[in-house]
């Protein structure tokens, strides 16, 4: 198999299986899930077959696939992948394969549901492989609606509402992307290479061979920051995240998987890939207020947390609180005014693994939170944190597997969530020590949500809710979930270097490009103003 | 000229004459037989108007037309009458108000 | 031999209990009969003891590489003072003391004191003795050893390997003797920032992987027998009620509680193990962790999980300042590591512990321009970079010790984080001995301890005057708690205070020693309570017990042991108590300190006092338990002494307590233990200034020494013969004294109140503050979309008005119009077809009329 096939069957082998079971009777239920998850399966076995052919010492985009699509207008399609979208590639193959599993509880409307499942998994996998902006943005947008539906109909009672807020929210973000990317089409000339996001990253750092024009100082900071709110709405960030607990809350099990698995890294994938190599000089000017963003959203998130007697809305909050750290990472770029030249860049290439580590680890460990709320809520359909405990008596197995899951949320050394938020924390007081130390305290605020509904929910001495006799212990197949994110979850925390060795070199490179990016706008303004003068 | 407008007035006599005839038969073929005086009249002016100015013969093609014509839309106009007799049993043109508005 | 070979057994030790509990916490699943084997137990006991064993075997090897016992000029044995033990008394130490007073490296005398094998158990054998003197410079085997160690590859890099001796460093600082690091494997490189597991071994380690080792199979066996009731698969919560009042039944926990131990292990060697501050902080959390699921053990008690979630808190509270420091010192040293990283035995990047050196003085070496804290190497030159010193300022090389130093704050349960280690006993009691008083709450003192080369002296000010308050503070309430195990747990924290203290008046040697010996005397008396609550069946209220003396006679004379050893009693068949040697070195440092510094005098007195209270309410535990008359006879009447299985491990402590500390600053475990003393005002400094403080010397340490002695040892005799008044005796009335001083005793009763303090100014505030943004965002940020939503279906209705009325209406209209013109015309219409031919006859007349009147021509 070709790597450049591959890509393509990463991505469209989900819609294809979508094609055949949109063949089946609709009453075939179990062939659907087997179905579901037998292509999920493959996809995943793709992706690890990415892995096996990727080449670790290349930092940048490998097995490169370029075809014509509407030659008119410059649109190409662009595959590629490096160090920063390979691992989010492979977490999303895993995730949908997971969720695809949890889908089992999935009983109403099997048929859509499993279509839509399928999907919008192909959205996902060409978010991350796609180069081409606007093929970025259609597969943004593909995912969109399978997304609306999945909480529309299979949700719980204010699916509706829920459902509307998500694709509202996701739309402004999308129409913000959407007109920064017409922006650069313009700004660019409108040639073969206007939607390249490969030569726009380069043309920003002043290394491109094919454009020649690109926005100017000013320009890169609006388009800038119409990307970043796109992005953070995704993410998401203080105080665009109120989408989040209703969609979380409402969605089905599976789905809050896959939502905060790998959409929310949606977000930071799109700020490291998209935002931040095509502006850095609007990145560098907004760096401070990234930092500041992502500090408020660890607190105010963690303090949400502490306040919910929701269960899931608690994970909902946690996952505000966690995604806060990428935002801190990414932006923790401190330049030295005086020189234009970046202060101490190994922090701030230390931030931007942590960062891309915590997605991972994020994917891994809320991925895990939420399918331990659901596994719960299928048996006592209800997630009232006051009305729970016990557990841990009538569910061991699965107490022990949401504790571990859980404690990789806390942090917990060992875990994968703890190297994502030190690293991204400890590159912090380089860039700024008052926020670095209020960063800092969320480690307690986190233990302490944590710990809080630990205690509420599996300790204690007896189950306090309804539906006490349908408390039954956890299923193989929900065990086989729990243990493989858990099992990830310590491989991640004990080895990070398995991460960091496969994106070390993408990232150290876009930090390279994205200086000189800088430096070269920062000279232009420094011209512009003694012109002025 | 005089002799041209001799002419004329048959023909405009002649047209007068049909149109009154249209105008006041009930019958049908009445209306008919008026129809064809108009024509005649008009086929009058056609010659006359032939044999004294430049028209030439085309005057004169132009009255055979309308002698085709005529006898046409007799054939057509007594069909017409026809059909309309074995619906109403009557021809009177007056009994045919269904286009009325 | 060498130096790969040691990290290696210290890993297999290291690593043994992560094996054991990975078997331990599946044992359920694949046991045919989990709930009433001892399987899961018998292993984690087989994997700590060998755990032991693989410690001394890398003590031996240690020895061995680095001479430091090879014979009587081994550069430790040549330290460790010949000493007539065997018929040692009170004024003959004395004497000792005074002879100490000259420098230790002259002494050297005829034997070094490893005839002392039944004293010193595992040092003495292991230390292969030779009887030979030698040279007093670095002997020729050791820079044999060196040699071949420096040559070691482990994960890739070449490494660092024993310094030696000889190497004399321009500002006067002896490097690390025996000192060996290394890289385990990395965790991620960020350009030149490299994260790693490392090891970092001296002596300290070895120290401490011994003593750690050997009391948790002590404690390992002693669970056996105290967790034996566990062995059901009906077991009865006496402390857990359900709704309906009645006590939970649950399936049995045995093998669950040893995978716990199990981990904790690998927790505490990992921390103990570690070569940089990051990995520190990583087994740090493991341990916290572990604690946390070892408090909270009996999940079925609310109270349990409350005070499990407490301890993981408040260390959390303590963990958050860590993090600061460990944020202060990535950013400015760009380095974990404590030592020098080295290839081919060239130095390819500086440790932490050698970028900052202190000049003779005791001072950090400071930039001449800036006069910030310069970064230097190994010897002493400046580290550049861009052509400019690199430097940290002095104020945060501040902040990240007192960051450092707050996670041991946490972890130690030291003022003001102290709240969580009583609350903690609601642990079983193994699990107190072990976590709570030996090892876990050790950790915080180790670290302070080993990081002590960063510390500058307004860090040590406050380090000592937080183990000050600490201890003066937990010894009061330690008077009025009557839990049998809360007044240990109180115990502990004032004992810690001790430690800090001494760390903080520059008694390194002092604090950490003192470490060593508590752990051994304070494990022993958790067993004995431990046994004491098994044997009376669950109680654990002091004033229902008395008299068990007779009852339990094994338990009651080891707990003696221990109580005369953490009262700092001198003497017993002519050896000191362990307790006396290591509180003797604190308060001799301590008034040294303050001899120097008479401002700081509390940092005397305090520790003073607080020994006399700690001899009283030590000796009323004691009395209250053991001696007298029973109080509850029902009790008494089923009190029974424990199994050998608990005993046995009592009986092996006790001797520990009693004389792992033999010889005192002259014998094998101090020496061993200052091995690689960091304070480097051992030898010839007399005393330091420095920012309006003076450090003692350890000349100036040993003047005092005697008359601190003598100070500490009136204090505690008189704090025990009042407790033996009070409560052996019973000279006055005890419940009148509480009426007459019942202020005090609700005040203390009440532990000072810091637990409604913190209540009320942290817990309250952050759940208010936690309802506040919960509310925030229902309020504010739903209610601004909601906003939006709104404005945009108002827009939505105004657009259908819009399309509805005007632009619908006026295609109507057009429509309407239409339609009417028609109908008024329809009336032409008749249908009659002579009125047509009318109508055209008109026409046309009319026709003709307007041509010929407008065209007249």
């Amino acid at each position: 198999m070709t790597p450049e096939f591959l890509l393509s069957a990463i991505i469209f082998l989900p819609s294809l299986g979508a094609l055949i079971l949109s063949f089946l009777d609709s009453k075939a239920v179990d062939a659907f899930r087997i179905g579901t998850l037998v292509v999920t399966a493959v996809t995943f076995g793709l992706t690890l077959m990415l892995w096996s052919q990727f080449s670790y010492d290349e930092p940048g985009i490998q097995m490169l696939v370029e075809a014509d699509w509407v030659k008119t207008w410059n649109i190409y399609y662009r595959l590629g992948v490096d160090g920063i979208s390979l691992p989010l590639v492979v977490l999303t193959g895993l995730v949908s394969m997971l969720a695809a599993i949890a889908s089992w509880s999935i009983n109403k409307q099997h048929k859509g549901y499993f279509i839509l499942f399928l999907l919008l998994e192909t959205g996902m996998m060409g978010v991350f492989l796609a180069l081409d902006f606007f093929l970025f943005f259609v597969f943004w947008e593909v995912m969109l609606l399978p997304m609306y539906f999945l909480i529309g109909i299979w949700g719980g009672p204010r699916k509706e509402y829920a459902a509307i807020k998500f694709f509202l929210y996701t739309l402004v973000g999308g129409v913000l992307m959407l007109v920064a990317m017409l922006m650069f089409y313009f700004n660019t000339g409108g040639t073969t290479d206007s939607f390249n996001l490969i030569e726009l990253a380069k043309v920003a750092s002043g290394t491109s061979e094919t454009l020649t024009q690109t926005l100017s100082p000013n320009m890169q900071i609006t388009a800038f920051i119409l990307l970043f709110i796109g992005f953070a709405i995704k993410l998401p960030a203080f105080p665009v995240h109120t989408w989040l607990p209703d969609a979380h809350v409402e969605a089905p099990t599976p789905i809050s998987m896959i939502l905060a698995g790998v959409l929310l890294k949606l977000g930071g994938y799109g700020i490291i890939r998209v935002a931040f190599p095509l502006c850095p000089y609007g990145a560098a000017y907004a760096a401070y207020a990234l930092v500041a963003i992502g500090v408020i959203s660890i607190i105010y998130g963690a303090f949400a947390a502490l306040a919910q007697t929701d269960f899931k809305r608690l994970v909902a909050y946690s996952s505000v609180s966690h995604m806060g750290y990428v935002l801190i990472g990414l932006g923790v770029w401190k330049i030295v005014e005086a020189t234009g030249e970046t202060q101490n860049s190994d922090m701030w290439l230390m931030g931007i693994n942590g960062a891309m580590f915590q997605m991972i680890a994020h994917g891994i460990s809320s991925a895990g939170m939420f399918f331990m709320v659901g596994v719960i809520y299928d048996r006592v359909h209800h997630r009232d944190l006051n009305k729970f405990g016990g557990l841990m008596g009538r569910m061991p197995l699965y107490s022990g597997l949401a504790a571990g899951l859980f404690f990789a949320g806390l942090g917990l050394p060992g875990l994968c969530g703890f190297i994502g938020e030190i690293f991204v924390v400890l590159s912090t007081w380089n860039f700024n020590p008052t926020l670095a130390i209020v960063a800092a305290s969320g480690v307690i605020l986190t233990a302490g949500y944590i710990l809080w509904a630990l205690q509420r929910v599996y300790l204690g001495p007896e189950y306090r809710g309804p539906h006490a006799e349908d408390i039954k212990p956890i299923e193989a197949r929900e065990a086989t979930v729990g243990v493989i994110l858990l099992a990830l979850a310590i491989v991640f925390g004990v080895f990070p270097g398995i991460l960091f060795n496969v994106m070390e070199h993408s990232t150290a490179e876009l930090v390279e490009g994205m200086k000189l990016g800088y430096e070269q706008a920062a000279s232009q303004v420094s011209t512009t103003l003694q012109a002025m003068r | 000229m005089s002799d041209l407008n001799l002419y004329l007035y048959v023909g405009a006599f002649l047209f007068v004459c049909g149109v009154i005839c249209m105008a006041t038969k009930r019958n049908g073929i009445g209306v008919l037989m008026g129809v064809e005086l108009v024509l005649n009249g008009a086929n009058v002016n056609f010659v006359a108007f032939s044999r004294y100015s430049e028209l030439k013969l085309d005057g004169q093609v132009f009255a055979v037309f309308v002698i085709v014509l005529a006898a046409a839309e007799a054939a057509v106009a007594l069909a017409i009458a026809l059909n309309f007799y074995n619906n109403h049993l009557t021809i009177d043109v007056d009994r045919g108000n269904k286009l009325k508005g | 031999m060498s130096g790969d070979s040691l990290s290696k057994w210290l890993m297999i030790a290291w690593l043994l209990p992560l094996l054991g509990f990975v078997v331990e916490i599946f044992f359920g699943y694949y046991s045919r009969n989990p709930r009433r084997s001892k399987a899961a137990a018998w292993f984690a006991v087989g994997c700590i003891g060998t755990g032991f064993i693989c410690s001394v075997i890398a003590f031996t090897q240690w020895c061995s590489m680095t001479g430091a016992f090879d014979g009587e000029s081994g550069w430790l044995a040549a330290r460790v003072h010949a000493h007539d033990a065997d018929d040692n008394d009170a004024d003959d130490n004395d004497a000792d003391d005074n002879d100490a007073d000259d420098n230790d490296a002259e002494h050297h005398d005829g034997h070094s004191g490893h005839d002392d094998g039944e004293a010193k158990g595992h040092d003495s054998d292991d230390s292969s003795p030779s009887d030979a003197a030698g040279a007093a410079e670095a002997p020729a085997e050791e820079e044999a050893a060196s040699d071949e160690a420096a040559v070691l590859r482990e994960g890739g890099h070449l490494l660092a390997v024993a310094e030696d001796e000889g190497d004399d460093h321009s500002h006067g600082h002896d490097g690390p003797k025996g000192e060996f690091s290394g890289v385990i494997y990395t965790l991620g490189t960020f350009g030149g920032i490299t994260l790693s597991m490392d090891y970092y071994i001296d002596s300290l380690t070895l120290v401490m992987f011994m003593m750690v080792t050997l009391i948790a199979t002590c404690i390992h066996l002693f669970a056996m027998g105290y967790m034996s009731d566990e062995l059901t698969d009906d077991y009865v919560d006496h402390f857990a009620h359900t709704a309906d009042g009645k006590h939970v039944h649950r399936p049995g926990r045995f093998y669950r509680f040893f995978a716990f131990l199990s981990l904790f292990c690998f927790a505490m060697l990992g921390l103990v193990l570690a070569g940089n501050i990051f990995q520190v902080f990583v087994f740090w959390e493991l341990v916290g962790i572990c604690s946390f699921l070892l408090i909270g053990f009996y999940t079925e008690r609310k109270t349990a999980s409350n005070a499990a979630n407490k301890a993981f808190i408040m260390n959390r509270v303590g963990d958050f300042g860590f993090l600061i420091g460990l944020m202060v010192l990535l950013t400015y040293f760009g380095t974990f590591r404590f030592g020098d990283t080295k290839v081919d035995g060239e130095v390819v990047e500086q440790g932490l512990f050698s970028m900052v050196t202190r000049d003779a003085t005791g001072n950090f070496v400071r930039d001449d321009i800036t006069g910030e804290v310069l970064l230097t190497d190994t010897h002493g030159h400046a580290l550049t970079e861009g052509g400019e010193n690199r430097t940290i300022p002095y104020m945060l090389l501040v902040v990240a010790g007192l960051g450092v130093f707050a996670g041991c704050v946490g972890k130690s349960a030291q003022f003001p984080l102290q709240t969580w280690l009583p609350d903690a006993m609601e642990g079983p009691t193994p699990v107190s001995a072990l976590v709570h008083s030996a090892t876990m709450v050790a950790a915080g003192v180790y670290l302070t301890g080993r990081f002590f080369p960063m510390f500058v002296q307004e860090v040590l000010l406050t380090i000592a005057y937080i183990g000050c308050i600490t201890l003066f503070m937990a010894a009061t309430i330690a008077v009025v708690v009557t839990d049998i195990k809360k007044v240990l747990a109180y115990s502990t924290i004032s004992q810690l205070g001790y430690m800090m203290l001494g760390l903080g008046v520059f008694g390194w040697g002092a604090g950490l020693f003192h470490l060593v010996t508590h752990a051994f005397f304070k494990s022993l008396m958790f067993l004995c309570s431990g046994s004491v609550i098994h044997g009376c069946h669950h109680e654990q209220e002091m004033p229902k017990m008395g008299g068990l003396l007779k009852k339990m006679p094994i338990t009651a004379i080891t707990m003696l042991v221990g109580v005369c050893a953490i009262a700092g009693f001198p003497l017993f068949l002519g050896l000191h108590f362990s307790g006396f040697h290591s509180k003797d070195a604190i308060v001799a440092s301590a008034l040294a300190f303050v001899n120097a510094n008479p401002t700081h005098f509390l940092l005397f007195f305090l520790p003073l006092l607080t020994a006399g209270i700690t001899a009283f309410y030590m000796f009323r535990l004691w009395f209250y338990t053991f001696w007298g008359k029973p109080r509850d006879q029902h009790l008494h009447d089923h009190a029974h002494e424990s199994p050998w299985i608990m005993t046995v491990p009592l009986l092996i402590l006790a001797p520990f307590a009693w004389l792992c500390a033999f010889g005192g600053e002259q014998g094998y475990l101090y020496v061993l233990i200052t091995g690689n003393d960091p304070s480097h005002l051992h030898d010839g400094v007399q005393a330091v200034t420095t920012g309006g403080l003076t450090l003692p010397g350890h000349e100036a340490v040993h003047a005092v020494h005697s008359q601190a002695g003598w100070l500490a040892m009136i204090a505690a005799f008189s704090g025990a013969l009042l407790a033996y008044l009070l409560y052996g005796v019973g000279i006055v009335d005890l419940d009148r004294m509480k009426a007459q001083l019942s202020k005090v005793h609700g005040f203390l009763l009440n532990k000072w109140h810091f637990d409604e303090l913190y209540d009320s100014l942290f817990m309250k505030p952050a759940h208010k503050v936690a309802a506040f943004c919960a509310w925030f965002d229902k309020a504010v940020f739903d209610n601004i979309v909601h906003g939006f939503a709104k404005v945009g279906i108002v827009i939505a209705q105004w657009d259908r008005v819009f399309d509805e009325k005007v632009v619908d209406g006026f295609v109507n209209l057009l429509g309407d119009s239409t339609k009417s013109i028609g109908n008024s015309l329809k009336v032409v219409q008749t249908g009659r077809l002579r009125q047509y031919v009318m109508f055209i006859v008109l026409g046309v007349v009319t026709l003709f009329a307007f041509v010929f009147t407008t065209f007249p021509s």
